[in-house]
């Protein structure tokens, strides 16, 4: 950041006095054994580590140039030397309450300045006290204790062995149960799999549910695409798509999640993209107009690449020299440049320097990009060198932000800075290795991760937060995410939104075969556009009653309506729409049942033409197809009419709509199991508020707590209020709703004193008003917005 | 009475420290070197920002020119306002045809003739007006906190239960560009706690601080008095000491002490006195400045109210500026004038800051500043008038704005700075650049304009680079 820099640069400027003298020579001055020393003496407590008072940091040599302190082989000339001579109280250095620099030691520095200020190659004062290492690391496993021997359990037995801590008690069955299927796939688990679970006497039943849990590869994607857009800057809707400054990575992302694509390749894939589909993220937002120098597409691609994959922050370095670490300027552009079509020149603190950045990666000790080479190729030899098998701080990064995910809190922490040290080397490197050795597999290590006592142990209470000295003691506790509290409340109440914003194949294996047979059956449209007989009027009423054996496998509907419409199925709202060229097109096989079906709409047209389409293809038991569609069967009326049969007022493909209804977009939209995710929509007011992020900066971290104004929103917002009342419609008169919904939402019974009060609030005759009280009460427990 | 003020104003700003020191993780610190940073004495303890949504053009505002009335034929470029200049209280300024209420009110504050943007190139009215309201020019590399954000942090609330930071009239739903006025409508990397209420309808607001439709007072109480049973008997006592718990109790009690106090009446205007109501009801806008004027009486830190950002609506003319600008100043001159004029009968002006401003102004012939490469946006462009929609300032400037302060602190019946008389109308003496411009008004407001927090290990300063000066002739 230029912030401090560029600032003391702009102050000092005015008060820069020049002077001109003779330089004396004598023996050369030894910098390490005469400077040093006398820097660390007078200076480097406000100007140096990771102090730069005034903006002024000397960690480097460099940094006196860019404050304009010094004037290399021309003390006189210097303003480092001025302060440091000079008596007025204002100006001196060091100020007044310190003691001066003897004249021994001005002689030494003013020297040292005349003779061109030499300085060891690297040297920098401070830094980070501890230097994470680049390269893999193999280590001995402790031995088990107690016969725990998974190796995390072995490595974290010993640690707690060694700070005098004992192992974490084991958590019950329905907390693990609700933790890792909150963790594997961002639901709860359903009261039936919860009483399952426990009732299940086998040994092995919780690694057996582990797997279970990610071998749904649609529910697993559901949920990690939150966390992998957050960390790729990717989102449906936000900063930048106005002016097609930016593009998503959506359909590609949740395709590697899915099918588990290694993060090797992943990875290589988003540096040196083979498709557009994978691009977005290396492109970064294009601003219309002019932007800041160290936020050009180049700089945000170091930045980002940098953050994401090594923990390492470039923002600093992309101004001038970073403070905080070992990064410099240089090295910010070097890499930028690997990705930009142009000659790239160096900005500092948004001023062209002249020099013309080389493409540069930022470990040459595993090999180099080569700086001729064409910009495809650069960007395919960088993506081999961050994925190099030697490259463990690639590795380190990731499994890091997995543990932090799992566990609640990195073993590097925060997990960007991967510069801090570990609270244990040993585990960070062991698994670390242990990913790279099992093929960068992202849902292995996952699994392997909770497959450790450590992962099933109860989560640890703090009273406040924990400080650069934590200790592991055992899990913490995490705040659900927007999403993870938007699903299980959706969930609970069976609210899920019918249409998913992301583009997305979530369609299951066996899925997949009955989809095939709708392609090739289901190619023509034969519904009509229909009305109600006589004047058109504003609004029309249409239903359709029609009669099933059972219910089908899948039902793909596809409709709309000139304006809008609302459609019931069997007295439940399945969809509506303000918008006719958008059709609705869903699964809608969950508001089928066997027997009579009543399909009821209520249309409005606001001006214009009038009329309202349907064809819902059905795929029966018996893998005979079945369409039920709009026509002359189906009745209609204007409001307060009387029933008719309905008008048909064109074939499809005629009238003023075209070909609006494509069957193969019917095909595409989603599984007929698996309800729409939180993470496949847009960003809304209430996931906002709950922290999902607008994505135009990487995010890594959620907040951790609920604040006042979020609390207000869960009070009394709308959107809030809307699916407790949709929820409470359908659960009023539910037999056991108190403990059903404790069990579900708690994966517990409620003891016998909340038994009273949920007794109190439901009273003998529960309305849909108290129900959805009920299920406030419930969803605001901090029992459920944790994940303990 | 002062000194009581002051004790509780102190109290409140340790409440408030408190609880940002049990925020966790995300809540920045106060950047070290920045701890020695003094805070000056604060001139006022609300701020009202007037945000005239579009790019207000100054020439037929608060800034007149050479008028022309409408001629076919006319070269566009001899005329350089659309409306006739008019006297007001204070000698040495004029304002335009249609502002006369604010032409009374002139003598209670300062109007800044010189404000400046930069040229970034190619006009996007929420990039600008990210950098009007955050300080920085996007993109930038950390979520930058609104000023606002920046009034509820350092300063705290002012009420034990109005949220200090509320922003009333600006949709982020259904309007164009919504992204992007997301993008700094919020507390960035401050976290949400310090971010803003959204009321986009001030005739509406009472919502927002009452339980939603259908939920009748008794039963919202109920419903609250078994939340806290429940929370009693929970049987995981242990949990009852973690401090993210504690943390999430604290802020549902907080929420619904607002939802139940007798402050939330502030949001509700039908308690207003009709006759009050009618010289403000101009549509959203004058509601919003009533909405204004009674949450700073109940305590509120910062508020913002806007004409609304639409684009190519309001103030943000592509053609048919004159005809638009007539009824946008029908719009805002009555309600601003009033509620300068309430706070002052309320003896609140004194100790309220009102900042009238707008992301940057227009010219006729001029996009941008002059020799700028940004793409000409008119609608209307001709090089002599054939019809009415083209007379009117259309394309956007850069070069010199008007800011009115009105109360704390500053001088009263007060110019400061100057556009030329002839095009191209750039500010001539005393330039205020956005940062010098909230370094002023976080002057006013106590805070140090060098005030910076961590973030990422690096300081973020309350005005650019902490280089922001105030304008410190404007302060009487």
């Amino acid at each position: 950041m230029r912030n401090a820099r560029c600032q003391w640069i702009t102050s000092l400027v005015v008060v820069k006095l020049f002077a001109h003298g003779l330089t004396s020579q004598a023996a050369v001055i030894d910098f390490a054994h005469q400077v040093v020393p006398i820097l660390r003496q007078h200076c480097l407590e406000c100007h140096g580590e990771n102090k730069s008072k005034g903006g002024f940091s000397m960690n480097r040599r460099e940094l006196f140039f860019d404050g304009e302190v010094a004037v290399s082989g021309h003390a006189s000339e210097s303003l480092f030397v001025e302060l440091i001579e000079s008596t007025d109280p204002e100006m001196q250095m060091p100020p007044e309450d310190k003691p001066r620099v003897a004249p021994e030691q001005i002689k030494v520095l003013k020297q040292w300045i005349d003779e061109g200020m030499s300085w060891e190659p690297g040297f920098v004062f401070g830094g980070e006290g501890w230097e994470p290492p680049l390269k893999p690391r193999n280590i001995k496993l402790p031995k088990a204790q107690r016969g725990r021997d998974h190796p995390i359990d072995r490595i974290l037995d010993a640690y707690l062995t060694e700070h005098g801590e004992s192992s974490p008690a084991q958590i019950s069955d329905a907390g693990f149960l609700r933790r890792a299927t909150l963790d594997a796939i961002g639901l709860l688990p359903n009261p039936e799999s919860l009483t399952e679970f426990i009732e299940d006497t086998s040994d092995n039943k919780r690694v057996r549910m582990i797997d279970n849990l990610l071998s749904n590869d649609v529910a697993y994607a559901d949920h990690w695409l939150t966390v992998w857009n957050d960390l790729l800057r990717n989102d449906y809707t936000g900063t930048g798509f106005i002016t097609n400054g930016r593009t998503q990575i959506t359909t590609w992302l949740y395709a590697a999640l899915r099918e588990n694509m290694p993060y090797d390749r992943l990875v290589r894939e988003l540096i040196a993209p083979i498709s557009e589909d994978s691009a977005g993220f290396v492109n970064g937002i294009k601003w219309r107009g002019e932007v800041n120098s160290s936020q050009t597409r180049e700089i945000q691609f170091a930045q980002n690449i940098s953050q994401v994959f090594l923990g390492i922050n470039m923002k600093c370095a992309s101004c001038h020299d970073s403070f905080i670490d070992r990064w410099t300027l240089e090295e910010a552009y070097n890499l930028a440049a690997v990705f930009a079509e142009t000659p790239l020149e160096v900005n500092r603190c948004d001023k062209p320097t002249g020099v013309v950045a080389v493409p540069k990666w930022l470990f040459p000790e595993l090999g180099q990009v080569d700086p001729k080479a064409p910009r495809e190729t650069r960007l395919q030899q960088l993506a081999e060198l961050m994925t190099h098998s030697d490259n463990g701080r690639f590795t380190r990064t990731v499994i890091n932000r997995i543990w932090d995910r799992l566990m609640g809190r990195g073993i590097v922490h925060p997990v960007d800075a991967m510069g801090t040290e570990p609270w244990s080397e040993d585990l960070l490197d062991y698994l670390a290795a242990r990913f790279a050795s099992d093929g960068y597999d992202l849902r292995k290590f996952i699994h392997f991760v909770m497959t450790s006592q450590a992962y099933q142990s109860q989560s640890v209470i703090l009273q406040k937060e924990p400080g650069p000295d934590y200790v592991y003691t055992g899990p913490l506790a995490k705040r659900m995410t927007a999403e993870q509290f938007m699903d299980s409340i959706w969930q609970i109440t069976g609210t899920n939104p019918s249409r998913a914003e992301a583009k997305v194949d979530r369609v299951g294996r066996e899925e997949g075969e009955s989809r095939k047979l709708h392609e090739q059956q289901v190619e023509a449209v034969s519904a009509k556009w229909i009305w109600h007989q006589g004047a058109v009027g504003k609004q029309s009423q249409l239903r359709h009653t029609f009669h099933l054996q059972s219910v089908p496998q899948t039902a793909l509907m596809m409709t709309t309506c000139d304006n809008a419409f609302v459609m019931q199925i069997n007295g439940r709202e399945v969809t509506q729409s303000k918008e006719w060229d958008k059709p609705v097109y869903m699964e809608a096989t969950r508001f089928l049942s066997a027997g009579e079906n009543l399909i009821e709409i209520d249309a409005e047209m606001f001006g214009g033409a009038a009329g309202f389409i349907c064809q819902i293809s059905m795929l029966e038991k018996d893998k005979q197809m079945r369409a039920i569609i709009s026509n002359a069967q189906w009745e209609a009326r204007p409001p307060g009419g009387d029933w008719d049969a309905a008008k048909v007022l064109y074939m499809h493909g005629e009238g003023p709509w075209g070909n609006i209804l494509n069957p193969k977009e019917a095909i595409m939209p989603m599984g007929p199991t698996s309800a729409v995710r939180a993470a496949l929509v847009k960003n809304d007011f209430l996931m906002r508020s709950l922290g999902r992020p607008h994505r135009d900066q990487v995010v890594t971290t959620r907040p951790a707590e609920l604040t006042t104004l979020q609390a207000i929103d869960l009070a009394n917002g709308d959107i809030l209020a809307q699916y407790l009342q949709q929820g409470a419609q359908q659960l009023t008169g539910k037999h056991g709703l108190g403990n059903w919904l404790y069990r579900h939402a708690l994966s517990r019974l409620p003891t016998t004193g909340e038994l009273n009060i949920l007794k109190d609030v439901l009273g003998t005759r529960p309305d849909p008003a108290v129900v959805e009280d009920l299920l406030w009460l419930v969803f605001m427990q901090p029992e459920f917005q944790m994940i303990r | 009475m002062n000194s009581e003020l002051l004790t509780r104003r102190d109290l409140l700003k340790q409440l408030s420290a408190a609880s940002v020191a049990t925020l966790g993780m995300g809540a920045p610190r106060v950047w070290a070197e920045a701890e020695e940073v003094v805070h000056p004495a604060a001139r006022a303890d609300s701020c009202i920002l007037i945000w005239l949504a579009g790019g207000m053009a100054a020439p037929d505002t608060f800034d007149p020119k050479r008028y022309l009335p409408f001629e076919l034929e006319l070269d566009v470029d001899k005329i350089l306002s659309t409306f006739p200049a008019i006297d007001t209280v204070v000698d040495d300024i004029k304002l335009t045809e249609g502002m006369e209420h604010l032409a009374r009110v002139m003598d209670r504050g300062t109007l800044i003739r010189s404000a400046v943007q930069p040229d970034l190139g190619s006009i996007l009215h929420s990039r600008h007006q990210y950098h009007w309201h955050t300080g920085y020019v996007p993109p930038i590399t950390v979520a930058a906190p609104h000023i606002g954000a920046w009034m509820a942090k350092v300063l705290g609330p002012n009420s034990e239960v109005v949220p200090p930071f509320i922003n009333i009239g600006q949709r982020l739903e259904g309007v164009g560009e919504k992204e992007e006025l997301k993008a700094f409508t919020t507390a960035g990397f401050f976290g949400s706690q310090f971010g803003p209420m959204n009321l986009p309808y001030p005739a509406d607001a009472l919502k927002s601080v009452q339980p939603s439709k259908g939920m009748e007072p008794g039963r919202f109480a109920n419903r609250y008095r078994h939340y806290r049973k429940l929370i009693d008997q929970n049987p995981n006592r242990a949990w009852v000491s973690d401090y993210r718990q504690e943390s999430m109790l604290r802020s549902m009690d907080a929420a619904h002490r607002l939802l139940q106090s007798d402050e939330r009446h502030a949001f509700d205007l039908t308690r207003e006195p009709q006759a009050v109501r009618e010289i403000y009801d101009t549509g959203r806008f004058g509601q919003g400045c009533l909405l204004a004027r009674r949450l700073v009486e109940s305590g509120a830190r910062f508020i913002e109210v806007t004409t609304e950002y639409i684009p190519f609506k309001h103030f943000d003319t592509h053609e048919n500026g004159h005809t638009t600008m007539k009824r946008m100043k029908s719009e805002i001159d009555r309600p601003i004038a009033q509620l300068i004029l309430d706070l002052e009968e309320r003896g609140l002006l004194d100790r309220t800051l009102v900042v009238v401003a707008s992301e940057f102004s227009r010219d006729m012939m001029i996009e941008g500043v002059p020799g700028s490469s940004a793409r000409d946006q008119s609608r209307a462009k001709t090089d002599k008038l054939k019809e009415m929609k083209q007379y009117g300032l259309h394309r956007h400037f850069t070069g010199g704005t008007s800011v009115a302060m009105f109360g704390g602190g500053v001088k009263k019946g007060y110019r400061y700075g100057r556009t030329a008389d002839e095009r191209p109308l750039v500010a001539v003496e005393n330039p205020v650049s956005i940062e010098d411009l909230h370094a002023t008004i976080h002057t006013a407001m106590g805070i140090n304009p060098r005030t910076a927090y961590d973030i990422e290990k690096r300081p973020f300063f309350v005005t650019k680079d902490g280089l922001g000066q105030p304008v410190s002739e404007i302060f009487a």
